[in-house]
């Protein structure tokens, strides 16, 4: 016992020597309030890639350590939390899923010239053109994944008439519905037939309920721009109104727990960087999800713990390339990524844009109640960047 | 002729909704003076009394699991019984209290049930399988209407009228209209002050349950935060309704769901997306109209 005693003081003595030669992340992340349902998976993820590289041999000879802070879900402890970070000495900074929540710490992490990286953001501001220039997602945009839905559905779905349900809630929604409106109108055939919006919070959409109903025919797809709790408020009185048009969604939907609000659901069709459910067709998918059940106790509840494995593969990769962690430097190596491959697809960055306006997207189908891959698409050219700042 | 059949059951339905949120909030106002903020997150409460407390992603039905015939006494008892016990352990020890103080101490009492519900539950929305059949539409008079929707406007039917036998045959309902009317003079007369509060916070209480049971019918989620958005419509119906009066909050809740739903149904796509700031401007006309309310109780007086 006493020796024990005496190595784990030498241990501890030891630490701070080695601390000066490890590598910090900093985590700005909700650890309460109801973004951390978010955070917390995807800084799991990007904690199994530290352990990874940890384990082999570490980044430029060094280890990583991470420090984290919590956000509490708030923008004031957001920013606070970023500067937090700074002072404990982070060399780079991750930060909340959401860009509301997450870009005042990101703001910190670019004053100081590091690189900040958003867990899942989707929003084309998470980056250059809300941040600035050292800053980026590990996410795949919101338009990507509308765009994705349209060409998807009008090749193999033969859809022509298209409806837009948008739900004005957040940026991400307009997202969606952004890349479904640039892609869908260009495909050979294809119109939007009508479109509407309702509010996430909604007691009824009993009146949008009434115009899609009024409609000479039902709309082959219905390009549904919402997130939980009010997309599956808004499926299951779609589906109960008797409307059995393929309802099409973005990657926010992703994962089986909020299938019991439409009993038996069919005809639901979502983009996904990856399936958690087992059948992602490439094998270090899969691999991701065992070592992530193994780190937490179980597997991913949605694909938005995968961006976080993503990021720090990228951003580890980058330094590796630049022999530096400094922010400008690891910056210019990430912007030259091209169709860089990670173990959900390819990925890239360019000097304009620091996220994907193209990715190869698993497509999940909901049949009778069980999601399963059916396809995947990757969508024939990029969204523009005009689309994307498009308001 | 079906059009309008069908803009009117869309309108009833969510007014019935809003009404009965509405009449939860006027009843506490009429006895004492509170605005109870806390009412949207009774609803939450009984919403996630439906669920096991977990913080994994799937959900699993708790009580929801009864029979309706047991269910909905239990749920309705729930809700009754949080707003009886806010009552005991918070606004009693402020009834002398400035009514701004007591509106504060309701805010704070929503938090504190929110982040009670956010750390059971976690703050992922939870999926709820209550009764999904009957979101299933009937036709009516050439409209299609889901049987909720029926169910909803009969169940507003029905609590008004209850509500309002209860105020007129019964002595506790005397007691409750006197204690509107003037708090002080009813003690002076021998109305026992503490019965009609708790009696009033108890209706209010099972009131929110029923709301609960109607939006986990409807929409098949559970979220902490889905209380907020029905609250604050029904204390703007209980203000425009005339604060005091529970026919006034009724009224104006039916009349803010059918003119939300007629902006809806109507508003040009560009506008759509602004329905609310329509909706919240036509609130504003309207208090500027009538700022003491649309249908305001005799015993109206200078409040808050």
């Amino acid at each position: 016992m006493k020796h024990f005693l005496t190595a784990a003081a030498l241990a501890m003595a030891a630490i701070p020597a080695a601390a000066e030669e490890d590598i910090t992340i900093g985590f700005a992340i909700a650890k309460s309030g109801w973004m951390e349902a978010y955070d917390t998976p995807a800084a799991a993820a990007a904690r199994i890639r530290i352990d990874e590289i940890n384990a082999n041999g570490g980044l430029l000879g060094r280890q990583i350590k991470w420090v984290e802070a919590d956000t509490k879900t708030d923008r004031a402890q957001s920013a606070k939390a970023g500067l937090q970070l700074i002072d404990e000495g982070a060399d780079m900074m991750i930060v909340s899923c959401d860009y509301d929540f997450g870009a005042p710490a990101a703001l910190s992490a670019e004053a100081a010239g590091m690189n900040s990286f958003f867990l899942c953001a989707e929003d084309v501001k998470a980056g250059i053109q809300g941040v600035g220039p050292n800053s980026f997602s590990g996410s795949v945009l919101a338009a990507v994944q509308g765009a994705t839905m349209a060409e998807w559905s009008h090749a193999e779905r033969d859809a022509r008439r298209g409806y837009v349900l948008l739900d004005t809630f957040i940026e991400y929604n307009k997202g969606i519905c952004r890349g479904f409106d640039w892609m869908f109108p260009q495909l050979e055939g294809a119109e939007i037939v009508g479109r509407d919006t309702f509010k996430n919070d909604d007691a009824s959409i009993a009146s949008q309920i009434t115009r899609i109903k009024s409609l000479d025919a039902e709309p082959d797809v219905i390009m549904l721009c919402s997130v939980i709790p009010g997309a599956a408020a808004a499926v299951r009185q779609i589906r109960a109104a008797g409307i059995n048009s393929i309802i099409l969604n973005g990657s926010a939907v992703d994962g089986s727990y909020w299938l019991n609000a439409v009993p038996d659901l069919s005809g639901f069709v979502l983009p996904v960087q990856g399936s958690i459910h087992g059948d992602d067709p490439r094998p270090e998918a899969e691999a991701f999800n065992v070592a992530f059940e193994k780190a937490t106790g179980a597997r991913p509840a949605s694909s938005y713990a995968y961006p976080g494995y993503i990021l720090m593969d990228l951003w580890a990769k980058a330094v590796e390339r630049a022999g530096t962690l400094e922010g400008a430097a690891v910056t210019a190596e990430l912007e030259k990524m091209d169709k860089e491959p990670t173990a959900f697809g390819v990925r890239s960055f360019s000097p304009e844009l620091h996220h994907q306006n193209i990715a190869p997207m698993q497509i999940i189908e909901i049949t009778d109640g069980k999601p399963a891959v059916i396809s995947e698409w990757t969508i024939s050219e990029p969204v523009p960047l005009d689309v994307l700042l498009s308001r | 002729m079906s059009d309008i059949t069908q803009l009117f059951f869309d309108a009833a339905a969510l007014g019935g909704i809003y009404a009965m949120a509405a009449l939860g909030i006027a009843l506490i106002f009429g006895v004492m003076n509170l605005v109870n903020f806390a009412h949207g997150e009774y609803i939450a409460f009984c919403v996630f009394a439906l669920i096991l407390p977990s913080t994994d992603a799937m959900s699993v039905m708790f009580l929801g699991r009864a029979p309706a015939i047991v269910l909905i006494p239990v749920i309705l008892g729930l809700g009754a019984l949080i707003a009886v016990a806010s009552e005991m352990l918070v606004f009693r020890h402020m009834r002398n209290a400035s009514p701004v103080a007591m509106m504060v101490g309701s805010f704070a009492l929503g938090f504190v049930i929110q982040n009670t519900l956010l750390a059971l539950y976690g703050g992922r929305p939870k999926a709820i399988s209550l009764w999904p059949d009957l979101n299933m539409p009937v036709e009516l008079a050439g409209a299609s209407v889901p049987v909720l929707q029926l169910i909803v406007i009969l169940t507003t039917l029905v609590v008004v009228t209850g509500l309002a036998l209860l105020l007129r045959k019964t002595r506790i309902g005397l007691e409750m209209r006197a204690a509107a009317e003037n708090f002080r003079m009813a003690r002076l007369l021998g109305v026992r002050a503490n019965v009609v509060i708790t009696g009033a916070f108890a209706l209010s209480g099972a009131l929110a349950a029923a709301v609960a049971l109607i939006m986990a019918t409807q929409t098949g989620v559970a979220d902490v935060r889905m209380g907020g958005q029905i609250m604050l419509v029904a204390f703007i119906a209980t203000v425009i309704g005339g604060l005091g009066s529970l026919p006034g909050a009724v009224a104006a809740g039916f009349l803010i769901g059918a003119a939300s739903v007629v902006l809806q149904a109507y508003l040009p796509l560009d506008a759509r997306p602004f329905r609310d700031a329509f909706l919240y401007t036509l609130v504003i006309v309207s208090l500027l109209v009538r700022p003491q309310g649309l249908f305001v109780p005799k015993s109206a007086r200078p409040r808050i």
